[in-house]
């Protein structure tokens, strides 16, 4: 039983960081529901302005894919409105921050 | 006899008593004369006050969720009913120079990106003020919008939202659509971001094209551009590229910027575009001997001492040296300034900053080169030149940014080609010059023979922006010295210090030394006499 159970965390585990490596949400609405959290975030009074802190031109693809399998949303501040998103919506937000990386063919930076 | 002496001592005296205090009143009398018509005329030159009776956000033809660029000018057109129609005969729509017929949009040739293929070009269409390049409607944002805003994209990001179609992302295309009408509401006068986004950028970058135009204007200081600093008279590009039925004064190709020399105090209908509008043929003070220059020298070539002085501008770009790769990858590698000085898909480059001009009798007007005229290629090409003569009235000595390039040209034809570069499946993707060729060729509606080689080209630009104060203008000895002057190569106008006339400069100095001898032996005589008398 044991046995079952760990080969079961670890296939939830490797098909969860599966779907983060193929980036298959929506990139277009993951760039507006990414703009939206700091729009939001700034309108409390967390940060100062609405222009998002991180860009994803700021790393490459695959320390996107570490942020979003280990879930270390601290870097982008506003941890409040990233911990409220569904599983759909944050692999909208990583298959549009993935899309553009640093080493992607399309870099972008947030304005 | 002594009281003679005495006499005519006191008049000595008296004789230049008077000379001093005629000589102090004269300075004087020179500075509190009035200020040269030029000087005032130009001081009373404001940042323009502009002033709209509309407000935008107010007009039910603006308040629409549009879903195409298209759909913003017709809402436009229904208050500008004449816009569009004085815009599309414009240069900037035409891209092509109703004298020579050449341009941007016709056969020309630079040695940049090379051509605009017939406006094929993905990369140059950018910068063509039309939703859909040349086609459809004009774009009136790019140069009335008072923000900068990407439509293409938010048309673009509508549409894939849309095709969600849950109710987050119905929230999301709304608050786009939101987005949309108030930048499409947000409009006025030109800006200088709105030239700028084109005109800083020319050639590809920041700098690229025009030593004298780049990013660095947006907010510059005084010391930078006189006119444009905002500690100085903060002016718009506008306030002297002045517009009729839009358009917008400013030179292109074949056509001066403005020809006549003309002030607005002889003429109140002219543009501002040329610096004798405000500042007359005599812009320094009277009796100042820089007013002598006017009719030969362009106030550029003394008020424009360097250009590129904040920002890196392109001075060499060798197109022969493109394709290489490293490890079987595309590489670039950076040198001063932090600009490319490799790139695998363009070549060899060299950047300048704080560059000398080149000096060049020039009338306003420029050649031009295009693919259908035959070059010889053993010698460095002009592709476009300032056409001007020594004696010519039009014609002024001006300073000039001068691009030096290497660049393909049929080596059967003798005439240059034009290769598509920047498309999905152009040059810079494939690597493939011959492929480039005949693609872009054709969208001129021309063939080449198969084979290439590269041929070294000039390519000069009339330098006329970032005009420093006067007290930043160059003094008189870098032009009138003996040898290595800024002035050293000009041809046909006999310059003071400069110039040696042969004998007749040594009969002047003959001259001046046979009158001081004279006025010594004539001295000597009354010496001798006087003690003889006595």
């Amino acid at each position: 039983m044991k046995k079952v159970m760990v080969l079961f965390v670890a296939l939830l585990a490797v098909s969860l960081s599966a779907g983060f490596a193929n980036a298959e949400g929506n990139s277009t609405k993951g760039k507006y529901l990414y703009r939206n959290i700091y729009k939001d975030c700034s309108a409390r009074g967390e940060i100062p302005s609405s222009t998002p802190i991180v860009s994803p031109s700021d790393k490459t693809q695959s320390q996107w894919e570490r942020t979003f399998e280990k879930k270390k949303f601290d870097v982008f501040g506003c941890t409040t409105e990233f911990n409220n998103l569904t599983e759909a919506n944050l692999e909208n937000i990583y298959t549009y921050l993935h899309g553009h990386a640093a080493d992607s063919p399309t870099p972008a930076k947030c304005k | 006899m002594k009281k003679m002496r005495v006499n005519f001592k006191f008049c000595l005296w008296l004789v230049l008593a008077a000379v001093f205090v005629l000589g102090l009143s004269n300075e004087s009398s020179a500075n509190e004369a009035p200020v040269a018509p030029g000087i005032a005329l130009a001081k009373q030159a404001k940042p323009e006050e502009k002033g709209s009776t509309v407000d935008h956000s107010k007009l039910k033809q603006l308040d629409k969720n549009f879903k195409s660029g298209d759909e913003i000018t017709k809402a436009c057109l229904e208050c500008h009913t004449e816009a569009d129609h004085q815009f599309k005969k414009t240069y900037h729509w035409t891209w092509k120079d109703p004298k020579s017929e050449g341009g941007k949009g016709a056969d020309s040739v630079n040695n940049f990106c090379i051509s605009a293929n017939n406006m094929e070009d993905p990369l140059c269409i950018k910068c063509h003020p039309g939703w859909n390049g040349k086609k459809g409607e004009v774009n009136c944002l790019s140069c009335h919008g008072q923000e900068k805003f990407d439509f293409a994209e938010a048309f673009k990001d509508i549409q894939d939202v849309s095709a969600v179609g849950d109710k987050e992302s119905i929230e999301i295309v709304k608050g786009i659509q939101d987005d949309v009408k108030k930048a499409a509401q947000d409009v006025g006068a030109v800006r200088r971001r709105n030239c700028g986004d084109c005109h800083f950028k020319g050639g590809g970058g920041d700098g690229v094209k025009h030593g004298d135009l780049d990013t660095s204007l947006l907010k510059p200081s005084r010391e930078l551009d006189v006119h444009m600093g905002i500690d100085g008279e903060n002016f718009d590009c506008t306030r002297c590229h002045t517009t009729t039925s839009h358009n917008i004064a400013g030179r292109f190709y074949g056509t001066p910027a403005e020809g006549r020399h003309k002030s607005l105090m002889d003429d109140d209908q002219i543009s501002r575009i040329s610096c004798e509008s405000c500042h007359s043929a005599t812009p320094h003070k009277p009796g100042v001997k820089a007013n002598d220059h006017t009719d030969k020298v362009a106030c550029q070539s003394c008020h424009i001492p360097t250009f590129a002085r904040e920002l890196p501008t392109k001075m060499y770009w060798d197109w022969s040296a493109s394709g290489k790769l490293k490890d079987g990858k595309y590489y670039s590698e950076e040198g001063p300034y932090g600009k490319h000085t490799y790139d695998t898909k363009k070549g060899d480059f060299v950047w300048g900053k704080d560059v000398v001009p080149e000096y060049y009798w020039y009338n306003g007007t420029m050649t031009d080169t295009t693919v259908n005229d035959i070059i010889d290629p053993s010698k460095p090409v002009k592709l476009r030149w300032p056409i001007g003569t020594p004696n010519a009235k039009d014609s002024r000595i001006f300073p000039f940014k001068v691009h030096v390039g290497k660049q393909p040209y049929d080596l059967k034809g003798k005439n240059f080609l034009a290769p598509l570069v920047s498309g999905p499946k152009d040059y810079w993707k494939t690597l493939d010059w011959e492929d480039a060729f005949t693609r872009g060729m054709a969208t001129l509606g021309k063939t080449w023979s198969g084979e290439y080689g590269f041929v070294d080209t000039k390519y000069a630009f009339p330098t006329t922006h970032m005009v420093v104060p006067g007290e930043n203008a160059l003094s008189c000895t870098e032009c009138h010295t003996p040898a290595n002057g800024r002035l050293a190569n000009i041809e046909g106008v006999y310059i003071p210090g400069r110039d040696r006339l042969g004998y007749l400069g040594y009969l002047g100095w003959f001259i001046i030394l046979a009158s001081l001898a004279g006025v010594l032996i004539h001295a000597a005589i009354r010496i001798a006499s006087s003690k003889r008398r006595d």
